[in-house]
């Protein structure tokens, strides 16, 4: 397997949690990159990338991802696979249930790169996310405020996936 | 494409937006910053500034609505939160502080208003009330006016996303979707209202998103913390307002850095996490970041912005401490406009003889006629047109025929929409005259009550730069067993607010003398209508077709020698006919006062009938407790004391609602027989 570029914010809690468990999961293929100090050189440097994004406010990207939003807009992506995973709250926020999955999917898509690690969304309660595509997320969505005890095995079953789906 | 679906063009990039704009934008920023973090030491140093609600965080949706407007076709509705929506729209560091320490020069008011309401009537930032979301209504009446001129431009209200609690804010937002008015309602939304979390405002996070039912209405959401997002979402929403005609939210999430306002300490509700997350997306700083990250600008030019900003701060900040205060002897100024001069009718008398009018007509012909004389006048009200109907007692008959739907009109069942958009209507242009009914019948005016506030206090707030030009007629008093809900006579209640005018005619004449000249005058008039008397006989007189009546004449309907009665509206006739009675049985001389107007009051005619009299009898139908009466009582108790032979006495209802049963209400309102009673015993003291 192509190394991987893991890329998130080294300055959170929850999402720096789950990308640990994420790379232990994916072994050495991984490699860690602190999306708050990212160049673009540095992003386009990985053909496989999962990509750890929390959903900030009423469904925004975290400021340091949306900082980082005009450099993606310039870039080709194509022949980039790419797997976002994120944080949200089902009861908290339904209204924008993992947003943030679905802001950079539909960003990273249009500037070509191609989307895996699509999970179910079958068992979440929510009111509306952006990252609903069908009855699917375009990414690995976890709620660790009210179901933190799923956590470990979703994030276990999506590197499973992940081996399958990234080139 | 539906329009909640519509996408918002990328006009601004971080990447592609001019660097003079960028610079521009940038500076306005520093500056803002500067004089919000500035003004806590004004009250440290006891200054001034007493009242401060920062901004820090709004930054990328303030800068964007002062950007957007355009102050020669717009107006703008800023809340006490939106130093940089001004600063933004052109308006100096030194204005801004001249007002935030209240100095006489403070072109929002000359320091008549709160700290942090920052205004510029001259330049159609309107001067504003600290009730949130009240200018909502005000926003969607200047609309309505820009509508009916054919004017391009739009209104931008500003406040706060916790303002949509407020019943008023919906009523001006169903009313802008229903009329298809050109507003923009922006709602700052930093997630509180002073402590109270959104969530225990409504139950939606998107606030916006409960008047998702509503027709023609766009929404858009925005990031309020950023500076491209924001500038995109107004320059869209203010497009398409102005090009389909039609009412836009733009819910701006913030995020609120410091306390609600000086007199709140916000970590006693929020923790060390939020305080540190909502500092981190600090709005200012993040644009900055931009600016470098992309190579914009340098460190060294940014620097120079900032201590070019820092230095108009500080000579602002020296002129505005040299700027004089306001003097104490200007409370008086402004209070109210100067009204309409009657020339031909000086005391609003009359000698025509002839056929007699009754008061529907002679309100109804004076409409019409006032109508045919300024173009600029329009009617609206509950129940006011509707093919044959015009108003709940058909007093408005025929307008719509003549005058079109466009100046006459039908309000929907909200006492403060009518009354709110009247004020907001008449901020277009000082022509422009707008007669309401403020409601069906007086006893539901009271939910208009906040906007009759706001409308008394308009003019002397903003030291006489706008003036709310408004009459409201109002069908009121008992007399005809309506109970509760339709018995109510409020004078007493209205009469303790300063800003207001307040007539109340007995007969047809004074009822049209009083309506041409209130309808000629500048200024909020309340124009109370006994609907008892509308069609009675005993209130027909004839009318001169352009008879006037200057405020505060009181009219001697009756002279005499032994007692003054002092009356006004239904209780005028029974006076007059106790009077007559006494006279011819018991050859008593009794001088009847017609007020005709409260406020102003006509002291002299008042106190020269108790000189000349030596008693005085106060007859109105409102509760004697606490009714205008007692304000009379005590006038003639202060100022002609030594002219008394007996006490001043005061007949009126009891201190009991209206009952239903026509029994209860002849019990509760003054009658014949009770005035009579009444100028018995003062005749025999």
């Amino acid at each position: 397997m192509k190394k991987i570029g893991l890329i998130y914010s080294f300055n959170t809690n929850k999402t720096s949690q789950a990308a640990k468990k994420i790379g232990e999961q994916l072994g050495n293929a991984v490699v860690h990159v602190n999306v708050e100090n990212i160049t673009e050189k540095e992003f386009l440097k990985y053909d496989n990338m999962i990509l750890g994004v929390a959903t900030w406010f009423d469904g925004e990207l975290p400021n340091y991802w949306d900082e980082f939003v005009p450099a993606i807009e310039d870039m080709k992506l194509k022949g980039k696979t790419v797997a976002i995973f994120g944080n949200g709250n089902q009861k908290g926020y339904p209204e924008n249930f993992v947003d943030g999955i679905g802001i950079l999917g539909k960003l990273l898509e249009s500037r070509g790169a191609r989307l895996v690690g699509f999970t179910s969304a079958k068992e979440y309660t929510f009111e509306s996310s952006q990252a609903l595509r069908g009855d699917e997320f375009c990414g690995l969505a976890l709620d660790f405020e009210n179901e933190a005890s799923k956590v470990n095995g979703k994030i276990k079953k999506w590197a499973e996936q992940l081996k399958k789906e990234f080139d | 494409m539906r329009i909640r679906e519509m996408e918002i063009p990328k006009r601004y990039h971080i990447k592609k937006t001019d660097k003079e704009t960028l610079s521009q934008w940038f500076y306005l920023m520093v500056l803002g910053r500067a004089l919000d973090d500035r003004a806590p030491n004004y009250l440290k140093q006891a200054i001034g500034w007493s009242y401060h609600a920062p901004y820090a965080g709004h930054d990328g949706i303030q800068l964007a609505i002062g950007r957007n407007f355009d102050r020669k076709t717009d107006h703008l509705f800023p809340y006490y939160r939106d130093l940089l929506t001004c600063i933004s729209a052109g308006m100096s560091a030194e204005e801004i502080i001249c007002n935030g320490i209240s100095k006489d020069n403070d072109v929002a008011g000359g320091g008549r208003h709160m700290s942090n309401h920052f205004a510029k009537p001259e330049w159609n930032i309107n001067n504003v009330s600290s009730c949130t979301g009240n200018h909502t209504l005000h926003a969607a009446g200047v609309a309505r006016a820009m509508k009916r001129y054919k004017h391009k431009g739009v209104a931008i209200s500003s406040h706060g996303e916790s303002s949509v609690s407020e019943g008023y804010v919906y009523e001006a937002i169903n009313g802008a979707s229903n009329e298809q008015l050109p507003v923009i309602f922006v709602f700052q939304d930093n997630g509180y209202g002073i402590s109270v979390p959104k969530a225990d405002q409504t139950a939606n996070r998107k606030v916006a998103n409960n008047f998702s039912g509503l027709k023609n209405l766009r929404i858009i959401h925005c990031n309020g913390k950023d500076v491209f997002d924001s500038m995109n979402a107004i320059t869209e929403a203010k497009e398409w307002s102005l090009k389909n005609q039609k009412p836009c939210i733009v819910q701006a999430n913030c995020v609120r850095i410091h306390s609600h306002s000086n007199s709140d300490r916000h970590e006693l509700y929020r923790d060390d996490m939020e305080l540190n997350y909502v500092s981190e997306y600090d709005p200012l700083a993040k644009y900055r970041r931009m600016l470098l990250r992309y190579n914009r600008f340098t460190e060294k030019e940014l620097q120079a912005i900032e201590e070019k900003a820092k230095q108009e701060v500080k000579e602002a900040h020296k002129k505005a401490m040299a700027a004089p205060d306001p003097t104490s002897n200007s409370i008086f100024d402004f209070v109210v406009p100067e009204p309409y001069n009657s020339v031909k009718y000086p005391d609003g008398t009359h000698k025509l003889d002839g056929p007699k009018k009754k008061m529907i007509e002679a309100i109804n012909e004076t409409l019409k006629d006032e109508f045919r004389h300024n173009p600029d006048t329009f009617i609206w009200g509950q129940d006011i047109a509707n093919k044959e109907k015009g108003g709940i007692f058909n007093v408005s008959k025929g307008m719509q025929q003549e005058f079109g739907i466009e100046r006459v009109f039908n309000a929907p069942i909200a006492e403060d929409f009518i009354m709110g958009t009247a004020n907001g209507m008449t901020r277009f242009n000082k022509k422009i005259r707008v007669v309401v009914e403020g409601a069906e019948f007086a006893d539901y005016f009271w939910p208009a009550m906040e906007q009759f506030v706001e409308t008394s206090h308009d003019y002397w707030r903003s030291k006489g730069q706008f003036s709310p030009n408004v009459t409201v007629r109002l069908a009121s008093g008992g007399y005809i067993g309506g109970g509760l809900y339709h018995s109510q006579t409020i004078e007493g209640a209205l009469s303790t607010f300063p800003g207001v005018r307040i007539v109340y005619p007995s007969f047809a004449d004074d009822a049209a003398g009083l309506l041409r000249t209130s309808m000629r005058s500048e200024g909020f008039t309340m124009f109370m209508e006994p609907k008892a008397l509308y069609n009675s006989p005993i209130a027909a007189t004839p009318v001169p077709d352009d008879f006037e009546v200057p405020f505060g004449k009181a009219r001697i309907r009756r002279e005499g020698m032994d007692l003054s009665v002092i009356t006004y509206g239904n209780t005028s006739h029974m006076c007059l006919q106790a009077a007559e009675k006494l006279s011819l049985e018991h050859g008593f001389d009794i001088e009847v006062i017609d007020l005709r107007s409260l406020v102003p009051l006509d002291k002299e005619t008042i106190l020269n009938s108790v000189k000349k009299t030596g008693k005085v009898l106060i007859v109105h139908e409102d509760k004697v407790f606490s009714g205008f009466g007692a304000e009379l009582s005590a006038i003639i108790t202060e100022e002609a004391f030594e002219y008394l032979d007996g006490p001043v006495r005061r007949i009126g209802s009891t201190f009991t609602p209206v009952g239903f049963n026509r029994i209860l209400e002849k019990a509760t309102l003054p009658s014949l027989e009770k005035i009579e009673e009444g100028m018995r015993k003062l005749l025999n003291y």
